[in-house]
Parts: structure tokens; sequence; C-alpha cells
């Protein structure tokens, strides 16, 4: 925020495109669209709360549905513009498909920091809420967190970006809400080709 | 609805109205009003009345909605002792304090008086403000902040409050605020995950005169117990603790509960109903949507034979899950009011305010 990069030269990634072809790349609505949101929203869908499922191993359950969600929540993350390069979270490996974990109604996304005193790392995971919660479905609670050993304030980080009332404050702040909407402007997407 | 349990919850009235998260509500403890803060920066007020259709049911209805004029949300609201004074702590860092333009003291109903006018804006913390509160006697209003402070306003004739105190004694957010049902003593809760305590020294200032570790992440809510002798409090590492007064000044830990999945936001203790030798009823609510309600009972400790390390015990006496569809629930509160001492009112990021009854399954 004050003109300091905390890292000038990040290695970037060719975006990873799935064969799939992603409702960004058909050049449609940046937020889910009307074909998605049906599936998504139907109360009637709304399936009992599993806790060994979401508090044990994410991934053993994997059903199609679900793997469809990974998908959505993948797309709504992946071009987020980086706080400080002209490149998408994708592009510079901060976020991957890898990194989401999915259980009824609740999602995890676990990103990496291109270098461990990031100090912007607080402003991507906003940016990664902040996405989620203006997309998805309010039943589903979101968690984000760093990757476990990349960030040296690991759990500083966590705990705010967990934190709904300083995410509401944060939200509150016009400044901080300027910064964080062109984040969520797209790179790398349709839109900046 | 958890079957096996010895009552349930019955839910009695769902009050919309807030365009946004509601954060908080707040039973005025001398007339049948209740109050609700939201992110849309509004404090509504509803009253109720027996209802026409019997003896026992309550209708709730919508008085009022108080503007403001915070320009972040209304995170926290207190009312005076007295009933009569309303406080309000906003994100915009500022706490408002309320009267009505209209004093007629009319005790019947809480829709007869005039419109609500704020009669003091207290403004001293940097950052949000998150909680206040009044202590026992009504003389002192406490609000805290995320800028780390606890400020101690004493309440003035005409409206007036002067500050006695800024304490600086937790290292993050201050996230709550609570005075002992009696004496002066407050008890704050924090991001840092500590619980402090504060009394006022007569030839000095107010000062922290202990602190209660234990909790693993942020403390959320705090809640004494109705007689005073124990202080309940809700953390993010999803564990409810129950400290007890041991010395005057010394508060020790000696009860954990689990029951929540996720952050726990809120617990109020109320004096519940039925036998007098329990502590009361703890309820407690959070990001997981669910309401719980323990009855705790101390045990008479001469009277154990065997060696056992809690003199508390906890027993769940309802519960409802997804009291509030899928959303979090932010605040719970027990009326304070003679023979409403089952109900409570609760708060969600819906932007509802519910009441609920507890009665037998």
């Amino acid at each position: 925020m004050n003109g300091e990069i905390f890292n000038a030269n990040p290695t970037v990634y060719a975006s990873k495109r799935s064969a799939r072809k992603s409702k960004f790349e058909a050049g449609q609505s940046l937020w889910i669209d009307e074909q998605y949101q049906p599936e998504l929203s139907s109360e009637s869908e709304v399936e009992p709360i599993d806790e060994d499922e979401i508090f044990g191993g994410f991934q053993a359950f994997l059903t199609p549905k679900l793997i469809q969600i990974t998908h959505i929540v993948t797309d709504l993350i992946r071009f987020i513009a980086d706080p400080e390069h002209p490149n998408s979270l994708e592009e510079l490996r901060v976020v991957s498909a890898e990194q989401i974990k999915i259980g009824d109604n609740h999602i995890m996304v676990e990103f990496t920091p291109t270098v461990p005193h990031c100090g912007m790392s607080t402003l991507i995971g906003l940016s990664i809420r902040v996405r989620l919660m203006r997309s998805l479905p309010q039943r589903f609670k979101v968690d984000i967190r760093v990757k476990p050993g990349s960030h040296q304030s690991e759990l500083a980080v966590n705990k705010q970006l967990n934190d709904k009332e300083r995410v509401a404050a944060a939200l509150e702040n016009a400044a901080l809400l300027e910064t964080l909407e062109k984040c969520l402007e797209p790179v790398g997407g349709p839109n900046s080709l | 609805m958890d079957v096996d349990l010895p009552c349930r919850l019955e839910l009695i009235s769902d009050l919309p109205g807030h365009d946004e998260r509601a954060w908080q509500v707040a039973w005025n403890p001398t007339k049948p009003l209740l109050a609700s803060c939201s992110a849309d920066k509004s404090v509504r007020t509803y009253s109720y009345r027996p209802s026409d259709h019997g003896s026992k049911s309550l209708a709730f209805s919508h008085v009022g909605t108080i503007p403001t004029g915070h320009t972040k949300t209304v995170r926290s609201i207190a009312w005076a002792p007295s009933g009569k004074t309303l406080a309000a702590g906003s994100f915009d860092s500022n706490v408002s304090v309320w009267e009505r333009e209209d004093v007629s003291d009319s005790e019947d109903s809480g829709e007869t008086a005039g419109d609500w006018e704020c009669v003091t804006l207290l403004e001293g913390h940097e950052t949000e403000c998150k909680s206040v509160g009044y202590s026992s006697s009504g003389t002192l209003l406490a609000s805290c902040s995320r800028d780390k402070t606890v400020w101690i306003w004493e309440v003035q004739p005409d409206a007036d409050f002067e500050c006695m105190g800024v304490l600086m004694e937790h290292s993050q957010d201050v996230k709550c605020v609570a005075w002992h049902p009696s004496e002066e003593i407050l008890a704050s809760g924090s991001y840092d995950d500590t619980i402090k305590l504060y009394i006022d020294d007569p030839s000095e200032d107010w000062y922290c005169f202990s602190t209660l570790s234990g909790h693993k992440s942020t403390v959320w809510s705090l809640s004494w117990s109705p007689q005073g002798s124990y202080l309940a409090s809700s953390s993010d590492d999803l564990t409810i603790r129950i400290w007890k007064r041991v010395e005057e000044h010394k508060w020790k830990s000696v009860l954990e509960l689990r029951g929540h999945e996720r952050s726990i936001y809120s617990i109020s203790w109320g004096v519940g109903k039925g036998a007098s030798e329990n502590l009361g009823w703890l309820a407690t609510t959070g990001g997981d949507g669910k309401i719980n309600v323990w009855e705790i009972t101390a045990h008479k400790l001469f009277q154990e034979t065997q060696h056992t390390k809690d003199p508390l015990s906890a027993k769940l006496l309802a519960r409802v899950s997804g009291a509030h569809n899928v959303n979090d629930i932010n605040s719970v509160s027990w009326c304070p009011r003679l023979n409403h001492s089952d109900l409570l009112a609760t708060a969600g990021d819906d932007g509802l305010v519910k009441v609920w009854r507890v009665v037998p399954s």
C-alpha cells in the first residue's frame, strides 16, 4: 500500500485452462450466471450437513456435484488480480484448483503467497473472500487460509481473514474497498485480451 | 430439533426489517421493548404484549426505527438499567446515546412515548467500536474498539459523560465488554484470546487486576451469571468457558463446554425457570446457526465423596439447528424481565430478529 513491492519479480506461470470451456472464456458474466444459479441456490437441494464429511477428509466423497462446485469456485477466483502485479492469482500460482476443498455447504480455499513476507496476503485473502461472498449462495460457509508454511505470519493472516467482524469493517473502508474492487476486475481473462 | 432433550425452543416471533446483517439484540430491562442494531446503520425497536389468542403467548410488533446517523455499521447496543437510555456503538468509532424526547413515564407500553433523540455522541475511539455496556447502577458506560482500548465513561446529569479511564491492556482488538451484575467490575474479551477484569482504585484510576487466559482464539462474548459468582466466555476456539470467583479478585476456569462447530459469537446467562438450586440457563450461538441452551448446576463440594474436578455441571436443555436458516447468528439474549425469563431473542446475518421461548418437549 505504501509503495513497497514485496515481490518485485514473481514467477509467472501459464494459465492452466481446463478442457471444459469456462463461463469466463465464453465471455459471459463475471459472476455465476443464470445457468449456474438454480443448481446452487435451490433450497430443495440443500443437504443436511454431515459433520464428518466437512471436518474430516474433504475430498473423500467428491460427488459430481461437489466437483462441479470446485470448478465454479476455481473459476470465480482464478482471474482475481494480484494487488501488485499485472497478473492473475492463477498465473502467479497463488491459487489453484488443488487448493480448494469442498464439503457440503463448506468451502476451504487455501492460497500460496509468492513470498513468505508478502504484506499483500490479507488483501489477496480478502479479495478471494469477497468474490465468493458476492457470488455464492449464503449457505456456503467459507474458510480462507494461506498454505501452511508459506507465510511468516501465517496464523495472524488466517485469523484476520476468518474474523467476520474485521472483514465487515474492512468492507466499510472506502479506500480499502476501492483497492479491492481493482483486484476483482478480471486479469488474464477474456476482458483483458 | 433434538427430540431427546428435556426442552425445545418454540419460535414465537420472526421480526424482519433490517436491510443488512443484524448484529445485536437487547431487551429493555424495565419496559416491554426489544431493540436490534444492524449493518444498515439503524436501530429498530419492537414492543410486545399478551396476544389476543391466549394468555401465555405474546405478540411482537415493530414500533420504531432510529436511523442513528452513524456513517457505518451499528455493531452494539445496550440499555441503561433504568430502561430510559440506549447506547449504540458503531464501526464509525463513535458511541451515540439515545433518549426519548417526551418522557411521559408511561410504564404500560413501549410505544406511547415520543421519538428517540440522540442526546450525546461519545467520540474517543480511533477505530470501530465493537461493544458497549452499562454498569448495574447505570452510572458507568464502557465501550471497546479495534484500537485495543476500553473506555469507561461516567454518566452525569443532563446526558453529560466524563471519561474516567482509557484501559490499554489488550494487545489486539477488544471484542466485548460486560459489567458485573451488582459490583463495579468490568470484563473485556479480545482478539488476543484473553479476558481482562478491571476495577476502580478509589485513590487512583481504573486498572486491570486480572487476566484470564485459556481460550485458544478470539474471545467473542462474555456474560456474568445472574448472581455474579461466575463469568462465561465464548470463543472462536469453539469452546465456552466458565470462570468461578474463588477469591474476591480471583477467577478460575472451572468448566469447558463444547457444542458448536463454528465461532461462538454470543453467550447470554439468564436466571432460567424452574428449579432454584441451579445457576440458571446459558444460551450460546454462532456461525454454525445453532442455539444451545444449557442448564448450569453447582455441585456442593463438601458432599462430594470422590475427587471431582468440576464444581459445575452443564446439561444441554434445548437446541435448535438452522435457527436463522443457513445464516450465522450474531447475538443471543435472555429477557431480563420478571415472568419472561424463558424468552430468548436472536439476531442473524439474514437481518432477522427472532424471539424464542423455552418450552418442555
